[in-house]
């Protein structure tokens, strides 16, 4: 910005302060990053202090990192959960997003299923954990299963009601330029349902690695939710921590994953909710 | 001569027809049907595998007449209600206390910022075999698991609530003069009950969850300790009476608290539209 000569003369004369007052609010990153340092530091301090058997500190949670990622019993432990959470989500996209569809556009579909729909919905899926393992064992299936129906539902209600909000108009304009039912399908209502469903994959995800864990210690024989119980029930707080730490990195890059995957694939929600 | 009305126009051109009875009208019927034919249907397979299994509606009715004469039921749904009160009671307190302080600085909200984004993306369950190790076996472990659940909901959607209270509003608290304490109570709180009601709404279904987490893993008192231990004497009429009760429990506490926001945050709405 130019000052002209009469300015500059008139600022120097009430010499105001050149550089602006130190304020904190303007530094969040570095208030941010002495937090993370002090909390850690903290930690590492009290917990040293602490029987070892109820609380481990950052640093023996370090060394047990690199000791358990390399054995082989992790290994293995870390793929078969993956493996059952893929399946189990997979299996709850496909449907969820069909029965969805179905029931947001076909209103016999609607009031034939959304009595079992509600009643499951609000039924806490791992009210169901139990009784799946008595059905299906302690092995893969009943995993398979209840990553399934804890992902199931966010999906499908979600699936659901953005067909639903499918304005009327487009339906229309489709059908009179000559649309059948599945071009309107594919072309009209799942893309602007698309936004909805990405938000309930986001659900979805999150909801399917909380079951996961959940029959997995309770199964308590393989996968990652075993090991926690495995390593709680043996007192070794350092090496506990370890499923911990990754199985929420894996909650984050999942969900940040669909997050991305949602701005990619539809991009156009917030230009449809501006109009 | 007066213009016929609408009606009588209606009426001379013998426009009124009788609308044609159509299903679509009468949507509780298709779900009556629907229900009543899987329930005979349920009835009628569910008689003929193991009763170790599975079970069928007639049996599950029954046994609930049981659990309920036995006093069983009434005994372990107050011992669970207990639990859960407290928990979100606390965390009610405390998440709306905390994220009302961290809305309204953003120096203290960036301290807190990591631990709580750590904490919240880390599964809760994961935690619930230190939480056990730490506190055994009792109440207390269901109550801080319940609270584990549903406060970080609570306290990131109070911190979002007052952190989007319009300046304008506090400004004009502020130039007539309101001391802290009435703009705290007057202004931002009443601003931000929309957001705070929203994040009761997530807790509420997920301090559910966290019950039957804990009483589930416990196995002594409570409606999942029923389930488990049901399920493993093969009381499988018994289980699903306690997942139809944790089901219905769901449904009233959700009902409760969409009710409650309808009456408490009212101006939601409105705000909106004015906004």
């Amino acid at each position: 910005m130019a000052l002209n000569l009469l300015e500059q003369q008139a600022l120097v004369e009430l010499d105001l302060p050149q550089t602006r007052p130190f304020r904190l609010g303007e530094h969040l990153s570095a208030v941010r990053l002495s937090s993370v340092v002090f909390l850690l530091g903290l930690w590492e301090i009290f917990g040293r202090h602490v029987n070892p058997l109820f609380l481990s500190y950052p640093s023996a949670i370090g060394r047990a990192f690199l000791q358990v990622v390399v054995t082989q019993e992790f290994q293995r432990s870390a793929l078969s959960s993956l493996q059952v959470f893929a399946i189990g989500l997979i299996a709850a996209l496909a449907l969820g997003i069909a029965v969805g569809l179905l029931m947001g556009r076909y209103r016999l579909a609607e009031y034939l299923l959304d009595p079992y729909v509600y009643a499951l919905d609000a039924t806490p899926r791992v009210a169901l954990i139990p009784i799946l393992l008595l059905w299906f064992g302690l092995g893969a299936t009943s995993k398979i299963v209840i990553v399934f129906l804890s992902g199931l539902f966010p999906v499908l209600m979600n699936t659901f009601s953005g067909v639903r909000t499918v304005s009327a108009q487009l339906v229309e304009v489709g059908r009179a330029y000559g649309a059948g039912e599945r071009k309107l399908f594919t072309k009209v209502i799942l893309p602007a349902a698309l936004p909805f469903i990405m938000a309930g994959i986001r659900l979805a995800v999150g909801r399917a690695l909380i079951g996961i864990i959940t029959a997995e210690m309770f199964t308590a024989v393989t996968g990652m939710g075993a090991l926690l119980v495995r390593y709680s029930s043996a007192l070794a707080t350092d090496k506990f921590f370890v499923p911990v730490i990754l199985l929420a990195l894996l909650g984050v890059a999942l969900s940040s994953i669909v997050e991305k995957l949602q701005k990619k694939l539809a991009p156009w929600k917030e230009t449809e909710r501006a109009l | 001569m007066a213009l016929p009305s609408n009606e009588e126009m209606i009426e001379m051109l013998g426009l009124r027809r009788e609308r044609r009875w159509s299903i679509y009208d009468h949507p509780n019927l298709i779900r009556l049907a629907s229900v009543t034919v899987f329930m005979l249907l349920w009835e009628y397979f569910g008689r003929k595998t193991d009763p170790i299994l599975f079970t069928y509606p007639s049996a599950v009715a029954e046994a609930f007449v049981k659990l309920v004469a036995s006093g069983e039921l009434i005994q372990q749904l107050a011992v669970s209600l207990s639990a859960l009160a407290v928990g979100f009671l606390v965390s009610l307190v405390l998440g709306v206390a905390l994220g009302l302080a961290l809305g309204m600085s953003r120096v203290t909200e960036a301290f807190f910022d990591p631990l709580i984004n750590a904490l919240y993306a880390t599964p809760q369950v994961a935690l619930t075999p230190l939480l056990m190790m730490w506190l055994g076996l009792g109440f207390s472990v269901k109550v801080s698991v319940v609270f584990l659940f549903a406060f970080f909901p609570i306290l990131i959607n109070t911190a979002s609530g007052a952190r989007n209270v319009s300046a304008a509003m506090v400004e004009v608290a502020r130039a007539y003069l309101a001391p802290p304490r009435q703009i705290l109570f007057k202004v931002i709180c009443p601003a931000a009950l929309p957001f705070i009601m929203a994040g009761v709404r997530i807790a509420v279904g997920r301090a559910l969850v966290g019950m039957i987490v804990a009483e589930l893993f416990t196995a002594i008192t409570g409606l999942g300790a029923m389930l488990s231990l049901y399920g493993n004497i093969f009381e499988t009429a018994k289980m699903f009476v306690v997942i139809v009760v944790l089901a219905f429990l769901g449904i009233v506490l959700i009902r409760a608290t969409q009710w409650l926001e309808r009456r408490l945050a009212t101006w939601k709405e409105t705000e909106r539209a004015v906004g």
